[in-house]
């Protein structure tokens, strides 16, 4: 070990020609983009390197930019932070990001559709199934009209790079999508850790998120409102995402209320201010569906607001995201992308769909019976990683596990071939050194009435166990800033 | 504002000031008996017995008291709700409840203090730490504060939290002078009550020796100790000081608020106290300390009322 | 033919410990449609507290309180008078089950029917339970669903204290007893596992006839038979929904239309007294009276379209 330690810290690093690696061709050879930026690494030793990152963690844990994992109790942990980043070419980036907005009008459009005159299922793109089975359609959105016709104001979209060294998207989130706060965190973080390597990459700022998330909220007020109140509301401080709760709060410079704070009086919603109650007009609830009116959803809610909906059913508040837009960011919803697309866009789809298997299809789902080992099998409704099974990492038994329970109910689930996601450079605590990891990316797609803007960048994520394909927060990932080039 | 965040930075502002009240006693108090010059003052049941009386509202009544579970019970018995540990969560709770409306720097501070509180080592702490401990804690409180004076707008958010913070160290003052009375009262057989070597630990419990030295160039007693902790508005930490401070805040909160009966009570206090001698206190002791803290109550009971109900 | 009903209901709600914050939403006020009419409508409770009307999710009128004081026992009272139309069905027009399962079956029927044909957590019939009543095929869609109507009447007892507001179907069926609620909630699970959209219906019945479940608010159903409308079944009754019936609201299930919903920041037992009082107090002859006789399912199937 004592050698070890005087190292380069790149010296055991093995990439494995399966797998794209975002860093090196083979195991002599850097990617361009990575040249300068690989030198400045490679003059750490070791023993410097691992102070720098020790000083990182110490720092979020300081800051209080943790979050908190659901175990037997509570536990507040850091969000692990690699300081290699990820590079993006300005190139790159426009292929990205006129993908994720693409996707995330059709979303929008469709969502429309289908709590309206739902004309694609009429016309046969998308079966009736698939929103009539759907837990997460809301009867009591149907002909509601939202402002600015926005119900997915926030989207964010999860990429990868395929060992074809395309990208794929692999999901939509369009429910509470969370992570932005780490990457603004990420980039302070990794300014004040390594601020040499800046001067070698010009790179896209990411701190105008909030300011534009701002916007965004503004420009969809309920009518007749001249200035809009907006907030943000959260669970509370025991949530897991509270960091970003308060921080997209304070960046805004907007209360953050919890449930208790509001009330609604003929049918308009109010916060409880020390100087009496203040109108409330726009709220960015980071509260799910089920839970933020006790009268019309969940009645043992105790996060939300009794009478929320009839507010914004009436128009008098506009809450960001709309309610029911789970519907599509159902992964059964996500195969019939390319087809959502191309109906309401009437354009190609720029970034590449994973092919999909949906249980629910007795041909399909005899497939995936057969072939489950080659498969990732996925329930649609989860978020968070949270019941995901990689068919190559199963016991036989496990196997047949999966298998029953697909056939318990082939509506919730859907599989996809295993993708091999890109690795990247990452440090590994344990073994003091860089190692090839995989990575996805998170973009943030704010969409307003008549505007819309992409995050540039979004959230790296990294798996840190090693082979590990799964990159949750939740599954023990971390992160890493990304830098997009400026022109 | 809204009234359950004004509510949180009145609370984190009390929980701050009474953790660095109870830190600053607890090394106080426990060393200065090592040299004090009467006997019982030195014995360690007389000293663990005036940190049960002043931390816990509700003491069981033990004989003997124990050095290592009096001492662990006051620092970081987290099933204690007296303790540093759980007052400071409660402080660094709130403050998380607030989160978006304090400084980054401030929060840090406080959560930075948070973690060096929940990972000290209970076993060290009871063996050598003490010192230690409660010197970094109350030491980090007032970094604290200081970022609250420093990094953060001199506005509503900035008033209420020190309407916590003097309301708090009045009533803590009163409670440490109240306890030290009656440890010199306890001692009075040994040592003349009016001369008692616990004036002087009553004062630097409170931070205030040297300040008063300075004033009065003359030992304490306990006429002037009392007049210079209760009523000299030149001693920052004296009750009629706090009063004054917690009266400023209040009417900066007033100018939005036609009238707060609270404003009424903390300068009906304060006038009551401006123009009280040391004399009429000393005269009935139990009974001022008795209405005092019952006024101070009065006064936090139409805060909560006026500000954080709504 | 009309009717002129006079319609009193009042709740007491008592709490063991003060309550210091509640809300409470009802949803009791009966609709106004093409076979009744809301003349006046009256809601106040015991603390005359501001009541503010508003609809819930799916357009019903609710109304809610929220009182300012400490309480523990509280009371509210709502009056209704209303006019009732005879309702007619033109059963004669519905299709033998047979032929109706085509439109039943295409695309544009179950799109435009889709909320209530799922099923919800309250209307799931357990897997091996999905047979449990059967359509015949030689039959109208209509005179299958007066079978279920009468099926279920005879499945089920009516009895009162057996199941709660969360009993789900599969112990519903193993203890065969129930009240309105859960003859509706099997009504509706067998009919939509029939592809016919059925929704739950809140209301009022005439207390007049010894019909179950008029002492407090009752529940039927109401299916969507091609070619003749929205037709309403009451298997508790085993009758047709007629001019007795005075409808309130409709959804999926009971969770859409529970007539009381009460938000409570307490700990400690509380207990709820209800009193329903539904006369029809006069018979009216006058033709030109406030509406016109119109039969039912022409303009509630306009509307449902």
């Amino acid at each position: 070990m004592e050698s070890k330690k005087t190292l380069p810290i790149f010296s055991s690093y093995k990439t494995n020609p399966i797998f794209y690696d975002e860093i090196f061709k083979n195991d002599k050879e850097i990617r361009n983009t990575y040249d300068e930026l690989f030198k400045l690494f490679n003059e750490y030793k070791v023993d410097d390197f691992k102070l720098l990152n020790e000083k990182a963690k110490l720092s979020f844990l300081n800051q209080g930019i943790t979050f908190q994992v659901y175990d037997k109790t509570t536990v507040e942990k850091v969000f692990p932070f690699d300081l290699f980043p990820k590079i993006i070419t300005a190139d790159e980036w426009d292929h990205i990001e006129s993908g994720a907005l693409q996707r995330s009008k059709a979303l929008n459009l469709f969502l429309y559709d289908v709590y309206h005159k739902k004309q694609i299922i009429k016309d046969g793109i998308v079966p009736i199934e698939l929103i009539s089975s759907s837990e997460n359609y809301l009867d009591q959105m149907n002909g509601l009209e939202p402002p600015g016709g926005i119900y997915n104001h926030i989207s964010g979209t999860d990429i990868i790079k395929h060992s074809d060294g395309e990208y794929y998207v692999l999901e939509d989130n369009i429910r509470c999508p969370s992570g932005v706060s780490y990457v603004v965190s990420n980039r302070v973080a990794l300014k004040r850790a390594m601020f040499g390597v800046f001067n070698n990459y010009p790179t896209c700022p990411v701190a105008n998120y909030s300011e534009n998330l701002l916007e965004i909220m503004q420009s969809v007020k309920p009518a007749g409102v001249d200035i809009p109140t907006c907030v943000v509301i959260t669970p509370g401080i025991y949530n897991s995402a509270y960091y970003e709760h308060s921080f997209l709060a304070k960046s805004m410079g907007i209360e953050l209320v919890e449930g208790r704070d509001l009330f609604i009086e003929k049918d308009f919603v109010y916060m409880k201010t020390i100087y009496g109650p203040v109108k409330i007009d726009v709220i960015y609830r980071r509260i799910d569906d089920a839970f933020i009116d006790p009268l019309e959803f969940n009645p043992d809610s105790v996060l939300g607001v009794p009478g929320l909906f009839a507010a914004y059913k009436k128009g008098n508040v506009t809450l960001v995201n709309a309610p029911g837009t789970g519907v599509a960011d159902d992964k059964a919803i996500y195969t019939y992308m390319p087809q959502i697309i191309k109906y309401y866009l009437n354009e190609e789809p720029i970034l590449n769909n994973v092919h999909t298997y949906h249980c629910s299809r007795p041909k399909e789902l005899a497939y995936v019976l057969d072939n489950i080992d080659k498969l990732v099998i996925k329930p649609v409704d989860e978020s968070g990683g949270y019941g995901i099974s990689i068919g190559n990492k199963l016991t036989k038994e496990e196997i047949e596990k999966v298998k029953a329970v697909i056939k318990e109910t082939p509506r919730k689930y859907i599989a996809q071939p295993i993708m091999a996601l890109s690795t990247h450079a990452t440090f590994i605590d344990e073994k003091q050194c860089f190692e090839p990891r995989h990575v996805d990316l998170r973009t943030f797609t704010l969409l307003g009435k008549d505007k819309e803007f992409v995050l540039k960048g979004g959230l790296t994520r990294v798996a840190l166990k090693e082979g590990n394909l799964i990159v949750n927060s939740s599954q023990g990932g971390g992160s890493k800033d990304t830098w997009v080039l400026k022109r | 504002m809204l009234a359950r965040v004004a509510n949180n930075l009145f609370w984190m502002g009390r929980y701050l000031e009474r953790t660095e009240h109870i830190a600053r006693y607890l090394n106080v108090n426990y060393f200065s008996s090592f040299d004090a010059p009467n006997e019982t003052s030195q014995s360690r049941q007389f000293v663990l017995n005036s940190i049960v009386r002043m931390v816990d509202d509700d003491p069981e009544k033990e004989t003997v008291l124990f050095e290592k579970k009096v001492l662990f019970d006051a620092a970081l018995n987290d099933e204690k709700i007296f303790s540093i540990k759980s007052y400071f969560r409660m402080a660094r709770d709130n403050a998380s409840s607030a989160r978006d409306m304090i400084s980054t720097e401030l929060f840090e501070s406080i959560n930075k203090l948070h973690h060096y509180i929940n990972n000290y080592s209970i076993e060290y702490f009871t063996e050598r730490g003490l010192d230690e401990f409660t010197m970094y804690v109350s030491k980090a409180v007032a970094q604290i504060k200081s970022n609250i004076v420093t990094t953060m707008m001199h506005d509503d958010t900035y008033a209420i939290i020190h309407l916590g913070i003097n309301l708090e160290r009045a009533t803590d003052v009163i409670r440490i002078i109240d306890t030290k009375y009656k440890d010199a009262l306890s001692v009075q057989n040994e040592t003349d009550f009016a001369t008692s070597y616990e004036w002087t630990i009553l004062l630097r419990c409170i931070q205030s020796f040297d300040m008063m030295k300075r004033h009065y160039k003359k030992a304490p007693t306990s006429k002037n100790t009392l007049d210079f902790l209760i009523l000299n508005p030149e001693c920052p930490k004296s009750v009629m000081s706090c009063l004054n401070n917690a009266k400023c805040h209040i009417d900066y909160l007033n100018k939005n608020h036609h009238s707060l009966a609270s404003a009424f009570l903390i300068g009906k206090l304060r006038a009551k106290y401006h123009y009280k001698r040391i004399n009429e206190i000393e005269i009935g002791f139990d009974k001022f300390i008795q209405e005092i803290i019952s006024e101070l109550d009065e006064i936090c009971i139409s805060i909560e009322d006026e500000l954080f109900k709504h | 033919m009309q009717y002129h009903y006079k319609i009193k209901y009042a709740t007491h709600n008592t709490y063991e410990n003060p309550v210091n914050n509640a809300l409470w939403q009802f949803l009791i006020e009966p609709k106004n449609n093409d076979s009744q009419f809301l003349e006046t409508s009256n809601f106040r409770d015991s603390y005359n507290t501001l009541v503010s009307k508003s609809v819930n999710g799916y357009g019903f009128k609710t109304f809610r309180v929220t009182p300012k004081n400490q309480i523990t026992d509280i009371i509210f009272e709502a009056e209704f008078s209303l006019i009732k139309n005879q309702v007619e069905v033109q059963s004669q027009d519905s299709n033998l089950y047979s032929k109706d399962i085509i439109e039943i079956n295409s695309d544009p029927f179950k799109i435009e029917y889709h909320s209530f044909l799922k099923d919800t957590i309250l209307t799931t019939l357990p897997s091996d339970k999905k047979n449990i009543f059967l359509f015949d095929d030689q039959k109208t869609t209509f005179e299958n669903l007066k079978a279920l109507n009468k099926w279920v009447f005879i499945f089920l007892y009516y009895t009162i204290g057996v199941t709660n507001n969360r009993t789900e179907l599969k112990d519903l069926i193993t203890n065969n007893k129930g009240v309105a609620k859960d003859f509706a909630h099997l009504f509706c699970a067998i009919a939509r596992q029939h592809n016919i959209p059925t929704r739950y219906v809140s209301g009022f019945l005439n207390q007049d006839n010894t019909y179950f479940g008029a002492s407090e608010i009752h529940s039927w159903v109401e299916c969507f038979v091609p070619n003749v409308g929205w037709v309403g079944f009451d298997p508790t009754n085993n009758m047709m929904a007629d001019f007795n019936h005075i409808k309130i609201a409709h959804g999926k299930d009971y969770n859409d239309c529970a007539s009381l919903k009460g938000i409570i920041f307490s700990v400690g037992k509380n207990t709820t007294k209800y009193s329903v009082d539904v006369v029809c107090q006069e018979f009216i002859q006058d033709k030109s009276a406030s509406l016109n006789h119109i039969s039912a399912y022409n303009i509630i199937n306009k509307k449902a379209l």
